[in-house]
């Protein structure tokens, strides 16, 4: 099966939704060989490397072999920088200024690895973030949380990150995507409620400070709740994909919509602004003394 | 507030200054656990901790109460040397915790009473 890519692909609603198309078509098809054109395409987002690297996962999972053609220069320089490329036989371009996030998949099981990748590849930045080293925590903690989250309730073989560090934009930012092919925010919501919901209220429960789905001996609630508080003070941007749900914090307003098809993760893509000097542990309630 | 004879330093038992992971938490709640369940009192010193999550704090600290009581918390476990800036993240997962217990053993007994019903 060939499928030609169209000249742009962002990472917005109508992005994700032809990510989804192109793997469900490529899924239903009877070929073995998928190979995704690229002669079209001038433009796919850095970032968009972890959604594409878990839809090879999954099509390579049920015997398909993924075969990338004719990828334009521009795009490819991207994608050999963050090294998604060198899965298919390309050599890494160097990361000159040191912006790039690698494309990285991670075993679920090994905490360490993603730790070692974030403090490798992000703190150790030299300008990481430019202004405020309490916005540097905070950013982390969120990246952290993410993480974790994706690792918990997920339950997937592997989780696909990959970023982007704009250190001179206008508005400094850090683009971060994770990606996880397990169980969705959909169906860990529905079967916990018993209730019927879109994937978006799903996700939009899931947000909410308190509303976790967990049910052992380790409370949860907090995690996504404490990411997009501080995505809100940060005046950053969230989206979160899962199942047909869209969920989008952008600008003080949030949006959450439904994907004619579904997608069978989650993908959390945050974009961190850098120019940010918030005292962000001045306008916490510090407590003294922890009492239990 | 028992004097605490055992103080746990969390960096070590970790292995390092990101403290992150429910499984790093979880190493850490199985020693206080045992301390409290011998009615050891303990300190656990956050000195050297860089990065904190909820997701570690959560299987820590949190799943105390799972088996202890606030009275039994605050008598035999003595949390030391957080960074102020950390320390609202402990206050939410504390309280997190209360509630989410609270709420199990209501989600239980509704279980039950349903099912002997």
């Amino acid at each position: 099966m060939k499928i030609d890519l169209i000249s742009k692909v962002c990472s917005d609603f109508e992005g994700y939704e032809y990510l989804i198309q192109i793997f469900r078509s490529a899924e239903s098809s009877r070929d073995k060989t998928i190979t995704l054109i690229f002669t079209k395409n001038y433009w796919f987002e850095a970032n968009l490397a972890a959604v594409l690297g878990a839809i090879v996962e999954l099509l390579e999972a049920k015997g398909k072999k993924v075969h990338l053609y004719n990828i334009h220069p521009d795009v490819a320089k991207v994608l050999r920088k963050n090294r998604f490329l060198c899965d298919f036989g390309h050599l890494p371009l160097p990361d000159t200024y040191g912006t790039i996030l690698s494309y990285q998949r991670f075993n679920p099981v090994d905490d360490d690895a993603f730790m070692d990748y974030i403090k490798s590849e992000l703190l150790t930045k030299p300008d990481f973030p430019k202004h405020s080293p309490a916005l540097g925590k905070k950013i982390s903690q969120s990246i952290f949380e993410l993480y974790e989250n994706a690792r918990t309730h997920g339950k997937c073989k592997q989780i696909h990150t990959c970023g982007q560090y704009y250190p001179n934009k206008a508005v400094p930012r850090l683009d971060v995507t994770i990606v996880d092919m397990g169980i969705s925010i959909k169906k860990n919501v529905v079967d916990y409620l018993k209730k019927t919901l879109t994937g978006g209220d799903a996700i939009e429960w899931a947000v909410q400070y308190g509303n976790t789905t967990k049910t052992g001996t380790i409370s949860g609630g907090l995690g996504l709740d404490i990411m997009f508080e501080f995505v809100k003070l940060n005046n950053g941007k969230v989206q979160i994909i899962s199942s047909d749900g869209y969920w989008e914090f952008r600008r003080g307003e949030t949006l959450r919509t439904n994907f004619r098809s579904t997608f069978p993760g989650t993908i959390v893509n945050i974009e961190f602004n850098l120019n940010d000097t918030t005292g962000y542990y001045l306008i916490e309630e510090t407590p003294e003394d922890i009492r239990f | 507030m028992v004097e605490a004879k055992t103080i746990l330093k969390v960096s070590e038992i970790i292995g390092g200054d990101t403290a992150v992971s429910t499984d790093d938490g979880q190493k850490i709640f199985d020693l206080l656990a045992v301390s409290i369940q011998g009615k050891q009192a303990i300190a656990a010193d956050f000195s050297g901790i860089q990065i904190m999550t909820t997701a570690f704090l959560n299987a820590a600290i949190g799943q105390l109460y799972s088996q202890f009581t606030s009275e039994e918390l605050n008598s035999y476990l003595n949390l030391v040397n957080i960074n102020s800036e950390d320390r609202i993240l402990f206050k939410k997962v504390v309280e997190r915790a209360k509630q989410y217990f609270k709420d199990q053993k209501s989600f239980d007994n509704a279980v039950n009473q349903g099912l002997d019903g």
